[in-house]
């Protein structure tokens, strides 16, 4: 019986010896590829006084690697007016253009320029910079590659006129600690990005590829009378615009009374 | 102080709408026009979606309109007969004008049709009202008022059945006369996607011969009820009025109002026919220039005129 008992401990010292170099190997293998990504709020609060937020994002990555941060929208598909000369001097709007598989929200940041250190394949690979966004992209009606080109062009300038879309780079703060180093970064999130569920990620770059990345991401959503408000203007038109017409009549009678009796007083 | 808008989805500093609802409420108690020709680019300008940005005014203009309508009713300057009559026509007029847009929309080119037709009536309109009250002014200061011209038009207006006494207006017509032109102002406005005020007020001076003081009220009265039916349409249909916005110009804009109609009482009807032709004139060069200026983003947010 004794001796069972302390072969079967015997047993259990091995196996425990084992499982922990498994693990200290597990580790030091991953020593060299362990990036991490934190929000620091992962839900924004669309209330009456919001004016946009600001999103800090650290985390550790392996010490000498290249960092791209980018945040974005789901893919999805927008329809938009093009103007155009008609008669030779007039602008007006002369057609709509569908851009397909694009992000409402694009937001680049990268430690160093793109071009300086990731190659044209892996940029495409993982939609990194417009050019790749460009090339994902499926814009209708258009004649020929260059006239793509063209109105992608003029996309972008339209999404960053209203900031929606950015791409910067050497914003990205870098501390060195322990063979490792930490990142942050702080970005200020825009008031006219609408409320969706945005995915962050972080790239981390050697020798022009991407050899890492990591996730979070970041729920933008309505909440208290904005939501009820906005919820009630789409799912009960009828009722909200009744609403809307008799306050707009409360508000013309009433001041029009309180009008009165200041006159009445000259 | 920042306020969000939930249905334009975007954020505003709450004294831009304030103080543009004053303004444009000025200049409703004044001409007794909705200011939609002012106020729809201006919210455009300040980052609102164009579809919101009509939407939204027509409420707002409820509320200025009711706001100047009553101050107008109180020294009787209201023609509620007329104003029936040019409604029921404007009505009738508007369910035409959506069935031409149908029209020029499959023709093709609508927009520019539109702009056009647009341009031109801002450009007349207020050519035609400036002249004219340019010269009514000069003559005022010598001889009476000369009315021997047009003998032959007016003559014609007396021979068409139903005449009636307009006893606000001091004018009698045909019921027709309202019906008609109402009925044609209402088409123009639905296809320019405009409320029309601007063409309604010239229709009263000049064809219905109605004294100024009682075409601004009786206009405002008018645009009162088309712009409740706009906004109950835009938000039973479109989704796309933002009361949080739209309160935020009413409380500038009733107050306009109320400022305005004080303010015009003490105008000679020449002097806000002049005004009003300025600020007509000044719009439509606008206008062309938007249209002859290269734009800085040749893409824009669908929907709208």
């Amino acid at each position: 019986m004794s001796a069972t008992i302390v072969k079967s401990g015997v047993k259990r010292k091995i196996l425990f010896a084992f499982a922990l170099m498994v693990l200290v190997l597990a580790a030091a293998g991953n020593a060299s590829a362990e990036l991490t990504a934190t929000a620091n709020h992962d839900h924004i609060k669309i209330d009456f006084f919001y004016h946009g937020s600001s999103v800090s994002v650290r985390g550790v990555s392996d010490q000498g690697a290249d960092l791209i941060i980018k945040i974005s929208s789901p893919e999805g598909h927008q329809e938009l007016r093009k103007k155009g000369k008609l008669a030779g001097f007039l602008w007006m709007n002369v057609g709509k253009l569908t851009f397909e598989k694009v992000p409402n929200l694009y937001s680049l940041h990268s430690t160093k320029k793109l071009d300086e250190i990731l190659s044209r394949d892996e940029m495409n690979k993982y939609g990194l910079g417009y050019p790749a966004l460009e090339k994902h992209a499926e814009i209708g009606p258009v004649a020929s590659e260059d006239e793509k080109t063209e109105w992608f062009n003029q996309f972008i300038k339209f999404k960053e006129s209203s900031k929606l879309y950015s791409v910067s780079s050497g914003k990205i703060n870098i501390t060195e600690q322990r063979g490792k180093q930490n990142y942050y970064v702080l970005l200020d999130w825009p008031y006219q990005a609408l409320p969706e569920n945005y995915t962050i990620t972080v790239y981390a770059v050697k020798d022009k590829k991407v050899v890492e990345t990591a996730e979070t991401h970041v729920l933008v959503e309505q909440v208290g009378m904005v939501k009820s408000l906005a919820g009630m203007a789409k799912n009960n038109g009828a009722f909200y615009g009744i609403i809307s017409i008799l306050a707009a009549l409360g508000a013309g009678f009433g001041v029009g009374m309180v009008f009165r009796k200041g006159g009445g007083a000259h | 102080m920042y306020l969000y808008l939930p249905v334009a989805l975007t954020s505003i500093n709450v004294l831009i709408p304030v103080g543009l609802g004053l303004a444009v409420g000025l200049l409703s108690g004044l001409f007794g026009v909705g200011g939609g020709f002012l106020m729809t680019p201006l919210l455009i300008m300040f980052g609102i979606p164009s579809t919101v940005a009509a939407a939204t005014d027509s409420n707002q203009i409820v509320a200025a309109s009711t706001s100047g309508t009553y101050a107008h009713w109180k020294v009787g300057n209201v023609d509620f007969k007329m104003g029936f009559h040019l409604l029921i026509g404007g009505f009738i007029g508007g369910l035409l004008g959506v069935q031409g847009i149908k029209i020029l929309s499959a023709m093709g080119n609508a927009d520019f049709v539109i702009k056009m037709t647009y341009v031109l009536m801002l450009g007349i309109v207020g050519t035609y009202m400036f002249i004219e009250s340019l010269t009514s002014m000069k003559k005022k200061k010598g001889e009476e008022h000369v009315q021997e011209k047009e003998a032959g038009i007016s003559s014609l207006l007396k021979s068409l059945p139903f005449q009636t006494r307009y006893e606000k207006s001091g004018v009698t017509h045909s019921m027709l006369l309202p019906l008609i032109f109402g009925g044609f102002v209402g088409v123009l406005a639905a296809i320019m996607g405009v409320g029309g005020g601007f063409l309604m007020v010239p229709v009263m001076v000049y064809i219905l011969r109605m004294p100024m003081h009682v075409v601004v009220g009786t206009s405002l009265f008018q645009i009162l009820f088309n712009c409740i039916e706009v906004t109950f349409l835009q938000s039973y249909t479109n989704h796309n009025v933002d009361f949080i916005l739209a309160v935020l110009l009413l409380l500038g804009s009733t107050l306009g109002a109320q400022v305005g109609a004080v303010f015009g009482r003490r105008l000679r009807g020449e002097q806000l026919k002049i005004i009003l032709a300025v600020i007509v004139l000044v719009v439509t060069v606008k206008i062309v220039l938007d249209l002859t200026l290269s734009p800085s983003l040749l893409l824009v947010q669908g929907g709208g005129h």
